[in-house]
Parts: C-alpha cells; structure tokens; sequence
C-alpha cells in the first residue's frame, strides 16, 4: 500500500489577531493519495485557504502533524505549485514572462522557456496575448495565465484557491471543463478549494465538507461519477444527489457561521 | 482644439505677469535691482554664446547630479535591503525617522568646516540629503509587495535574491520614481544653498557675485537658469519613468 | 518573567540610536578622530545647557520658530484657498494648475535673492520663501482631497436636502482633512528647512545662523549643539501636527506621509 502523498492528522492553527487569539483550524484529518482530486467547500473564514497555505509552506502548523510523503512541510517549494485566488501575477512583466517566472527562478534558459510558453498559451488561448501586460487583461484571462503560470514547471500538487471566485457564471463553466481536460491529461494530485458546491463535485474525486471556524472535517463525500466528465454530468440525477447531499452539510455550517459574525 | 485652449489659459497668469513687468520696465518704473525681462533674457544669450553660462551651469550641474546619483543609490540599496531584512528594517527605522524632520542642510555650516568648501562637501551634503527620500520611497514601496507575489515567488522556487531584486523591486518601482523626482528636486535646492554659502563657481556663486557688484541682470540669469534646470531634469525623469514603467501602471501615467 | 510588550517596543526603537551615540562617544574618546572636530557627546551637552542658560539658544529658537510657523500659517491659508478653488472652478483650475505643475521642479528658493532685493534681509523674506514653497504641497493635496470625495456622498447629501454651503461645510470639508493633513506633514518639515536654509545664507538671527556662526568660529560644539536643538523642533513639529491629525481627523487610523 503506498504511502499517501498528503498526511494530516489532528491538525491545528491558530493566528493572534489585536490580542486575541482566533482559532483557524482544530483537529483537521486528511489523506490524500498520489493522482487524487480533492475538493474542499465550506463557509467564508472557515479556515479552507490556511490550510492551503499550509500546504504551501506560507503557514506554519500550530498542532498536530502536516506530512508530505511523510515528512514535515516547512517552506515552500516548486513542487507544490499554488495558485491563488487574487491570481499574484506581476503586473510588471508580460503574460509570457509572467508563465516562465517560474522556469526561470529554476535556471531554465531562454530557448526552454519560450518553448513550454508557446505550447502553454496555445493550450489556454492567449498565444496572442503573450506580450500583453496583465492590467490589460480580464479577470477571466488572468486567471487562465495564473494557471499556465503553475503549470509551466510541471509541479507535482496543485493547490488552487478559489481559482474561479472572480470569474463570472459563462467563464467559470469554460475554465471547470478545461481543467478537467488538463487534470485528465496530467493526473495530478489537486486540493481545490471553492465556494460552489456543483463546481466541486464536478471536478473531485473526494469532497470535503469544512465545519465552520474552528475548521475540521464534517463530512467526506466519495464522487462516484465516471471519468472523464463531460459538463452536462451536472445534470444527471446521482449529480444532483449529491449536490443536496452536500448543501443539506454545508447549510448547517454557513448558518453557524453566519451567527458568529453577527 | 480644447487642448489649445487649456494651454493657452495655463500660460495666461505667468505671460501676464512677465509683459506686465516688462511694461513697467519700459516706463521705467522698476526699481533699480529689478532689470526688464528683455534685459535679462539679452543677458542671458550674451553669456550663452560667450560660453561663461555653460561653466557656470556646468559646474552646478555636475555638484548635483553626482551628489544625485550617490544619494539615489544608498537609498535604493538601503530602502531594499530593510525592507528584505528585518534586522536591518530594526536598525534603521528609528533612526532614519528620527533623523528624517532634522533638515540635512543645517549641517552645511558644519560639513564645510570639516572637509572644506570645496565640491567634495557639497557632493556630500546633496548626497546626504538625497538619500532620505529615495530610502523612505523605496522601503515604503518595497515594503507594500503583496503578501501573494511574495507567496508566488517562494512557491515557484525563488531564493532570496531573486526575490529582493525581480519582485520587491519591480514592485517598489513605481514609489522609487517618486521618491527619485523629490531627490532630483532636492540636489538642484542644496546643491544651489550650497554654492551659495560658498563657492568659486556655478550659478550660486553667480549670484553672490552679481550681489556683490550690483549685476542684477546676472544675477536674474542665474535664477532664470536654475529654474530652466530643475524643470528641464524633471521632465526628463517623467519620461524615463514612463518608459521603465509602461504598461505595467496605466494609473500611473499621470501622476 | 518576560519583559511587557511597551518597554520591549521601546527598546527595540532606541537601541540603534543607542549604539550610535556610544560609538560616537567611544571614537572621539578614543581620539579615532580629531577632538577638534568631533567633540564628545559631553562637550555637546554642556554647550547644549550653556546655550539654553544664557538664553542664546532660546532665543535664535524663537526666532526660527517664529518665522517657520508665520509663513507656514500663511500657507496653510493659501493653500487651502486655492487647493479649494482650483477643485470647484475649473476655470480656476486650468489657470492655476499649470502654475504648479510646471512650478513644482524649479527651486523657489532660488527666488530668494530676488525676494531680499524686494523686502530686503530679516524675517519678512524668510516668511515670503517659506509661504512659496510650502503653498505648492498644501494647495496640491487640498485640491485632491476635495476631488477625491465621491460623488456618491455629495448626491446623498442633496437628495437628504442639503443646501450648497451644508454640503460644503459637512461633507467636502470633513472629506478633504485627511488630504490636508498629508500635505501639512509635507509642509511643515519643508517650512523649518527653508527658515533654516534662509538663515544659513545670510541672516543674522535664528538658529541656521547660529550654526554657521559657530562653525565659522571653530565652536563645533556649539554648532552641533544648535544642530541638536533644530532636531529636536523638527522632531516635536512633526508630532505635534500627527497629534493634531489625529484628533481633528479622528475618523482615520493614521495620517500616512505617502499616499
């Protein structure tokens, strides 16, 4: 039995915010095996994206354990490529010197680079944009750019954050169905995280339905659809299934939630 | 069309003001130390073409562009490196805002009297001064990266280095360029108190001579060419900064 | 036992000034350089007192302080005035705009000889470059400060039935502080530079003077004395207006000196 990729155990955070400390995270268990698309939903300020940045490296763990192939996470690194929800493009560089950033950080020569920037804009349709600055993009397009960006330096574990949060009902649909098709291609292994219940279960293989804050696992939903999926899965009937499922789970905690902020 | 007119009323004020001055100068009622603006302007390309304008400039230009460019660099390095390091950020804070109110040109009498009135003073001082603003602009604009570049970059594998020099850089940019108008401004302002204070040559000098020997019409030039300076060297950095920075702020275009 | 988070902070501010004055001390102690030139920080101190004594210090203070604060008074005036009217004519604007766009580069100091011809040496000059030079920075942010306030606060205002001068009063004027006081914090270092400035070129009052008088009589330590004094008026100039910011604009976390 291979040791899985991603090993959380007991998992805790907590920030000191003017004095006061707030707890993130509490008792959080996760295993993710290699190739695996995990979704994570749950209500605003549960703690979903400190957990990534956890994984990412950004954070540090305040309990329990966070194991990547068995050992500790402690910095960042390429191999864990995230991509974040405000995308973090630099608005001083092209679109294409924004894709090979990360080839480049790596010592990557110039004639390498051109090449996996050609083939990635192609592949997300801005091969006509490459000597466009961001600010001269849309949101949509940003976006896209912020994913080939991750992508140019083929890490091993995508973490997106909410990576279609700003982009509008018709683009989010699009962007669903090419990253299915990339995921499909690449296999990697994915901890995305979205406030859009159809979205995750979609793309997942697990669903992971967060508590409200503190943070932990409710409920795991196993999504049984066949691969790949074409976009009007969203209709079938387990689909939908599934989808209540999910939001009889999530509703709970999003009203939860809302009585601590009121 | 519009255009023609806003410039138009932009330079009603000032033309007013100067063929109001030359009409007085004309009916002779100007008092004695303030020469016709035709006098001033023949003065002017009198020394222009006899080349005493350009030793003169020239001097004063040098002074301030080098104390400019020393200035501008310790800031930069000092800004960027404070804001990648805390210890360093620790260290100078308190005393670079401490130090920041006191005016620098309080310590000309002093600087003069330790290292003489010669142009290594007064480089010394202009660079002193100039690195203030240029340390604040950069540390500020540095310091105001995105949490997420910063993110981005480690993520993509970034050392240090890397980071300090192709994300807080290009990211303090747009600040550095403020900061470097306000140095730029600053050298011509101390370089020119400096020559005043003392000096063999350069416009300052110009001009406590033209006291000196009642040349007021020298003296008009002097200040006519300071100001001709200090505007031409501004409109040259707006366009460097416009190229370094194209497409990268639109806002920023207009400042 | 940890040490509380106030004095912590506290010391963590002071230490760098700390190690400097010791360094300072140890070098002229030490004779690394020229006592002449570097006086120990103890000569300074008692020069410092002597000054303060015998009321010269005191009073060439007054002096500088005198004219910092009249021609910064004067353009806080003016400024205002004008950041207003440039911001509700736009008449006003394109006349005067341009005046300071294309003023701002060129030193006015360099005017200052011209401005001594005109209302001859003392403190009317001093008072006359400082007003110039400290009207740019008021007038600029004023300007778009009353700009800056949404329109969307001014529509509200009328359609709750305000009148024109309540929506000034109660809405532009509130709305713009925090721009004012921006440029106030810019302006007010720049007043005591230029009083200073002006009485190192050739006054005979003021603590510019002071300093070069000591220092052309080889009393360093006099000089950097008064040099001292000028830090701390810069100094406690600058508190007392962020102090003053944030009581009268007290809605706002803090008055930042880049915008």
């Amino acid at each position: 039995m291979p040791q899985p990729v991603i090993s959380v155990r007991g998992l805790g955070k907590s920030f000191q915010r003017a004095g006061k400390t707030v707890v993130a995270i509490r008792n959080f268990d996760l295993t993710v095996e290699e190739g695996e698309f995990i979704a994570i939903v749950g209500p605003s300020g549960c703690g979903k994206s400190t957990f990534l940045h956890m994984l990412g490296g950004f954070e540090s763990v305040s309990e329990g354990e966070l194991l990547l192939d068995g050992k500790p996470v402690l910095a960042p690194g390429p191999d864990r490529g995230m991509v974040f929800q405000e995308f973090a493009l630099f608005p001083w560089r092209t679109v294409a010197e924004n894709v090979t950033w990360g080839l480049e950080a790596q010592g990557k020569n110039k004639k390498e680079c051109r090449a996996i920037a050609d083939q990635l804009l192609a592949m997300i349709g801005l091969a006509q944009f490459r000597d466009h600055y961001p600010a001269e993009l849309s949101g949509g397009m940003k976006q896209r750019v912020a994913i080939a960006r991750t992508l140019a330096y083929d890490p091993r574990i995508l973490l997106m954050d909410e990576p279609f949060g700003s982009l509008d009902a018709q683009n989010r649909e699009l962007m669903q169905e090419e990253l299915q098709a990339i995921w499909n291609d690449t296999r990697k292994t994915v901890i995305f995280i979205t406030h859009d219940i159809e979205e995750a279960i979609y793309l997942a293989d697990r669903v992971i339905v967060f508590t409200a804050r503190p943070g932990r696992t409710k409920a795991e939903l196993r999504i049984d659809l066949p691969r790949p999926r074409a976009i009007d899965v969203k209709k079938l009937n387990t689909f939908l299934e599934y989808r209540n499922r999910a939001w009889d789970l999530l509703r709970d905690e999003v009203l939860a939630a809302r009585k601590e902020f009121a | 069309m519009a255009r023609l007119v806003n410039w138009g009323l932009g330079l009603l004020l000032p033309a007013a003001l100067i063929v109001l001055w030359q009409y007085e100068g004309w009916r002779n009622a100007l008092p004695r130390y303030l020469p016709m603006p035709s006098v001033i302007a023949d003065q002017w390309l009198e020394m222009l073409y006899s080349g005493e304008l350009f030793v003169h400039a020239g001097r004063s230009l040098f002074r301030a562009l080098t104390g400019f460019v020393i200035g501008s660099m310790f800031g930069l390095a000092l800004g960027l490196a404070a804001a990648a390091l805390r210890p360093i950020e620790d260290f100078c804070e308190p005393l670079i805002s401490l130090t920041y109110p006191i005016p620098k040109i309080a310590a000309l009498p002093i600087i003069f009297a330790w290292f003489g009135l010669g142009d290594e003073s007064k480089v010394i001082i202009i660079a002193v001064s100039v690195f203030y603003p240029l340390y604040v602009a950069t540390f500020a604009g540095a310091k105001v990266t995105t949490r997420e570049h910063i993110w981005a970059a480690r993520n993509m594998g970034a050392g240090r280095w890397r980071i300090v020099m192709h994300v807080l850089l290009p990211s303090a940019l747009p600040q550095i360029f403020n900061g470097l108008r306000v140095g730029l401004a600053l050298s011509f302002v101390v370089m020119f108190v400096a020559e005043l204070v003392s000096s063999s040559q350069g416009l300052g000098y110009l001009i406590t001579f033209a006291q000196d020997n009642e040349r007021f019409d020298l003296m008009f030039v002097a200040i006519v060419t300071i100001g001709i300076f200090g505007f031409i060297a501004d409109r040259l950095l707006l366009v460097v900064r416009r190229s370094f920075l194209a497409g990268y702020l639109p806002a920023a275009e207009r400042q | 036992m940890t040490v509380p988070q106030p004095i912590r902070h506290f010391l963590l501010r002071s230490y760098p000034i700390i190690v400097l004055l010791v360094l300072y001390e140890m070098m002229t102690r030490f004779g690394l350089v020229s006592q002449r030139l570097l006086p120990s920080l103890v000569l300074i101190a008692r020069q410092l007192w002597r000054g303060l004594e015998n009321g010269d210090l005191v009073h060439h203070t007054s002096v500088t302080l005198y004219r910092t604060g009249f021609g910064f008074s004067l353009a806080l005036v003016g400024g205002v005035v004008i950041g207003f009217a440039m911001a509700q004519s736009r008449l006003a604007e394109k006349l005067i705009d341009p005046i300071f766009t294309f003023g701002y580069p060129i030193p006015k100091i360099a005017l200052y000889p011209a401005i001594v011809l005109l209302l001859g040496l003392g403190s009317r000059s001093t008072i006359a470059l400082v007003f110039l030079e400290c009207i740019y920075p008021i007038a600029i942010h004023v300007h778009a400060g009353v700009r800056s306030v949404n329109r969307s606060l001014v529509w509200a205002a009328r359609s709750m039935g305000a009148s024109r001068a309540r929506i000034f009063a109660r809405v532009l004027v509130p709305a713009s502080l925090p721009f004012l006081f921006t440029g106030l914090r810019i302006a007010l270092p720049l007043a005591l530079i230029v009083t200073i400035v002006t009485e190192i070129i050739g006054e005979s009052e003021g603590l510019g003077y002071y300093i070069t008088f000591s220092s052309a009589s080889f009393e360093y330590a006099r000089a950097l004395a008064a040099f001292v004094v000028v830090g701390v008026v810069g100094f406690c100039l600058d508190r007392a207006l962020i102090y003053a910011g944030g009581r009268i604009v007290f809605w706002q976390k803090s008055i930042s000196i880049m915008e």
